[in-house]
């Protein structure tokens, strides 16, 4: 017998088991690639474009979840080569024993189940490989994604088929491994190759139903698969968790922390320019510019107070907020910290161009994600910065100063504010009038009673406004507000999808434990009926076993998932009823799509007849 | 003197089964009639290959003829679908594998107590059955063990405890001591004139020559033709 023969006739005898291991192989690699180009294009992509655009503590958010997801995705295609190669060569042991038997020599046996390890292994990198590019070429010529394309990076190639084709190489070797040093009589016997547990001791469930105590019984007998199945199941449930649940909190605490800082149904009263300089200001997320050498201090810009007073008038202004907005260049102030009786240096003297928004601490409209505290009323000598700034500008910002025009003030609090980005400032009004010389706000922030017709109360204010000066205009924040938050809801879509290719894996891989379960119990199964079971009872057999399986992973899988996205990547978390119950449909979703999906080898068995099975 | 049909708890007229192997068509039955009579112990010999283990699966309607009609219990397998024929089974028929074919995740009292679980017996009821039946066959005390933990005697016995479950009208037995010794191959023989004495309708399909001094009548096989009938 030739050695290549051999293994090409096998492979082909077992055309289920070849075909569910080429496919699960090929799509583990192509999912794996799919995401590293994906990522390169489009997700890390985003964040390197959102690195000039998103303010640093978005950014943060965003590219810890796509490095954990990344990492996570590459676990769970190492998982799943390893489990299909083990279940592929597990197989093959009593074949091995059989041919041992018949006086094969040793070498020559497992010399026919490594070529056919190695068929196996470069066929599934090859079309996963082309799977990988296929797919990441056509997702990223859809119409969202088009924006952030770049000419993918071919050398993911060669690394994702190195590393699974070696995966595959070590975790298939090592059932081949154990055959060959076993008697042939030892490779013959069941408990190796479905590796199963030695004897029956364990009475499992001896008062439940019947199909109950099979089911169970045959998952304990099949140890060593099925804690492979159920460990493998477990880390493509973390992931999914991680991905579904954490993009899910994330996209909510993020829309949220941008809502309060900007202002939900917040108006913006300005004078035309400064108020189109404002909006692109806080549209900097969604890759709007702001006009450069822009004079916000230009008298034109100036509210008058006759303006201020028309807003006392009108009815259905819930409450309004003066700001005067600037652009100055900020100090780092170097300070020290003690620490055994040691003097150390807390940052350097750094500058960066910043804008300056001048607040009445008692009267702001809003809230933002702070780390320290805002300011108070009546302490002219404070700052709170923006995240960004915080980050190129600060070392340990809470513990250090700022200067501005020779004035020293100390930092109080770092705030996630999508304004510039997060290149910001917030002083107090009047501090930042006086250095100025400036004795009007230029922009006024107005917030309406939810109770009221917005577009009467705009329509009113506008005309009001006019009477004061022509060149003063309302504008509506929320179309703003709207662009930021349609931005991060479309990055994290994209995080939540990206384990889509990780889940057809996992179900693939599911089927095969399934086929695996049906051929240890064909022969008991074919019993059963015999003896009067009817078809729907060995599906129900199966559906038990492969519950069994998806309800312990899915426990693990889902605790350490909800762990990781809380304790890990999100701190301060906004979780309502509805994200709860968005998460748990999605990951209910998935569980019972693998569930339908793992039936078809069981129902397709069912349907055989009771001879067949038998022979 | 002829039968009543309503005597005759099998009735097979010109049956016949054909295997697809490959593009031949290999003929196991040919034109099969045999009338078995309720409480009536039949044997079914032949050498191998002679379409015995194909009579009984037709009979207990775990396979269908290819063509001709079978009647069992009144019932004509031929034209019923699966469901109709695992409840039949369950409930009619008590089939002995000669492998014995015991269900190795479940214990011996759990063997013995499936098929009562099916036809949903009360729990009280299966469990004093299931006492009865192995106190029958002389293995109560092995009743949590597991069939590995068994000898191949023993697991015959589990396997004719099994099939008398849900006190079946007929009983099929296939090769029942052809992988036993003298000394177990006899235990069968008992429990098999016990079935006899309690005027069970039994079909055995044997070479083992005690077994057919035992039947109330043996008819061969040759080549899927039923070639004598001793009566």
């Amino acid at each position: 017998m030739s050695e290549t023969f051999f293994p090409v006739n096998d492979l082909l005898r077992r055309k289920l088991q070849t075909s569910l291991t080429l496919l699960s192989l090929t799509v583990c690699v192509a999912s794996t690639l799919f995401l590293l180009l994906f990522s390169d294009q489009i997700g890390f992509g985003i964040t390197s474009v959102a690195g000039n655009t998103l303010t640093v503590g978005y950014y943060n958010i965003f590219s810890s979840f796509l490095l954990f997801v990344g990492i996570l995705v590459f676990a769970v295609g190492a998982v799943i080569v390893s489990f299909i190669t083990f279940l592929m060569m597990a197989q093959r042991t009593r074949d091995f024993g059989l041919i041992k038997a018949a006086g094969c020599p040793n070498s020559l046996v497992f010399s026919y189940f490594f070529i056919e390890l190695l068929m196996v292994l470069f066929l599934g990198c090859v079309l996963g490989v082309a799977l990988g590019f296929l797919t990441d070429y056509a997702v990223i010529n859809m119409g969202v994604f088009q924006a952030y394309q770049k000419a993918p990076n071919f050398w993911y190639a060669p690394l994702v088929f190195v590393a699974f084709f070696v995966f595959g190489l070590i975790f298939g070797l090592k059932p081949l491994l154990n055959a060959a040093r076993l008697s042939p009589t030892a490779a013959i016997s069941p408990m190796q190759y479905f590796g199963l547990s030695e004897g029956n001791r364990f009475k499992a469930l001896s008062k439940s139903r019947l199909t109950l105590k099979i089911a169970s019984r045959s998952l304990f007998r099949r140890q060593s698969a099925t804690v492979r199945i159920v460990v493998f199941l477990s880390i493509v449930f973390l992931l999914l968790t991680v991905s579904i649940a954490g993009s899910i909190i994330a996209n909510d605490t993020t829309t949220s922390r941008v809502e309060n800082a900007v202002g939900k149904d917040t108006l913006l009263v300005a004078h035309k320019d400064m108020g189109n300089q404002y909006i692109s200001l806080l549209s900097k997320f969604s890759g709007a510019k702001e006009k450069a050498d822009f004079n916000y201090l230009d008298p034109n810009f100036a509210i008058p107070d006759a303006a201020l007073q028309q807003l006392n008038t009108i009815s259905g202004i819930a409450n309004f907020e003066k700001r005067l907005v600037c652009e100055e260049q900020i100090q780092e102030v170097m300070n020290f910290t003690y620490s055994d009786s040691a003097t150390i240096p807390i940052g350097d003297h750094r500058e960066a161009d910043s804008l300056v928004v001048g607040v009445e601490p008692e009267k702001v409209l809003s809230e933002w994600f702070i780390d320290g505290r805002f300011l108070k009323n009546g302490s002219a000598s404070e700052a709170v910065v923006g995240d960004s700034l915080a980050a190129v500008a600060f070392e340990m910002p809470l513990l250090q100063s700022l200067r501005m025009q020779n004035t020293t003030l100390n930092v109080v609090g770092v705030c996630l504010d999508p304004v510039n980005n997060g290149m910001v400032v917030y002083v107090p009004l009047e501090m930042l009038e006086s250095l100025n010389n400036a004795s009007d706000p230029n922009i006024v922030l107005v917030q309406l009673d939810s109770s009221v017709n917005q577009d009467t109360v705009i329509m009113r204010l506008q005309e009001r406004l006019a009477d004061v000066n022509s060149d003063l205009t309302v504008f509506e924040l929320n179309d703003a507000l709207e662009n930021n938050v349609g931005f991060l809801g479309a990055i994290w879509s994209v995080i939540m999808f990206l384990p889509l290719f990780s889940l057809v894996a996992a179900t693939l891989c599911l089927i095969g434990y399934l086929v695996l379960a049906i051929n240890e119990q064909r022969h008991e199964f074919a019993v059963l009926r015999a003896m009067g079971a009817k078809p729907k009872t060995i599906v129900t057999v199966l559906a038990v076993q492969s519950l069994i399986v998806l309800f312990s992973s899915f426990g693990v899988g889902i605790s350490f998932g909800i762990m990781g996205t809380l304790m890990i990547l999100m701190t301060q978390p906004v979780v309502t009823s509805f994200t709860v119950l968005e998460i748990a449909g999605w990951l209910l979703a998935a569980l019972f799509g693998m569930f339908l999906l793992s039936l078809w080898p069981a129902v397709r068995f069912a349907k055989k007849p009771i001879l067949k099975i038998m022979s | 003197m002829p039968m009543k049909t309503s005597d005759l708890v099998v009735a097979t007229h010109s049956l016949c089964k054909a295997y697809q192997l490959g593009e031949a068509e290999v003929e196991v039955l040919k034109a099969i009639t045999l009338n078995v009579a309720r409480g009536e112990f039949v044997a079914i010999c032949g050498p191998s290959g002679s379409g015995k283990t194909t009579l009984l699966n037709l009979v207990s309607g775990i396979d269908k003829p290819t063509s001709g009609r079978i009647l069992v219990l009144g019932q004509d397998l031929a034209v019923q679908d699966e469901d109709f024929l695992a409840e039949f089974r369950c409930s009619n028929v008590g089939f002995v594998f000669q492998s014995y074919n015991l269900v190795s995740t479940l214990t011996v009292a759990e063997n013995v107590a499936f098929p009562m679980e099916w036809v949903r017996s009360p729990a009280a009821e299966i469990e004093r059955r299931v006492a009865d039946l192995l106190e029958t066959v002389g293995l109560q005390h092995r009743a949590n063990h597991f069939p590995a933990q068994l000898s191949g005697g023993e697991q015959q016995r589990v396997a004719f405890a099994r099939a008398l479950a849900n006190d079946p009208e007929l009983i099929l037995a296939d090769e029942p001591t052809g992988n036993l010794d003298t000394k177990n191959g006899q235990k069968i023989t008992q429990v098999l004139q016990m079935l006899k004495a309690n005027g069970k309708t039994v079909i055995v399909a044997t070479h083992d020559p005690a077994l057919m001094q035992l039947a109330d009548r043996t008819v061969c096989l040759e080549e899927g033709r039923l070639t004598s009938k001793n009566e």
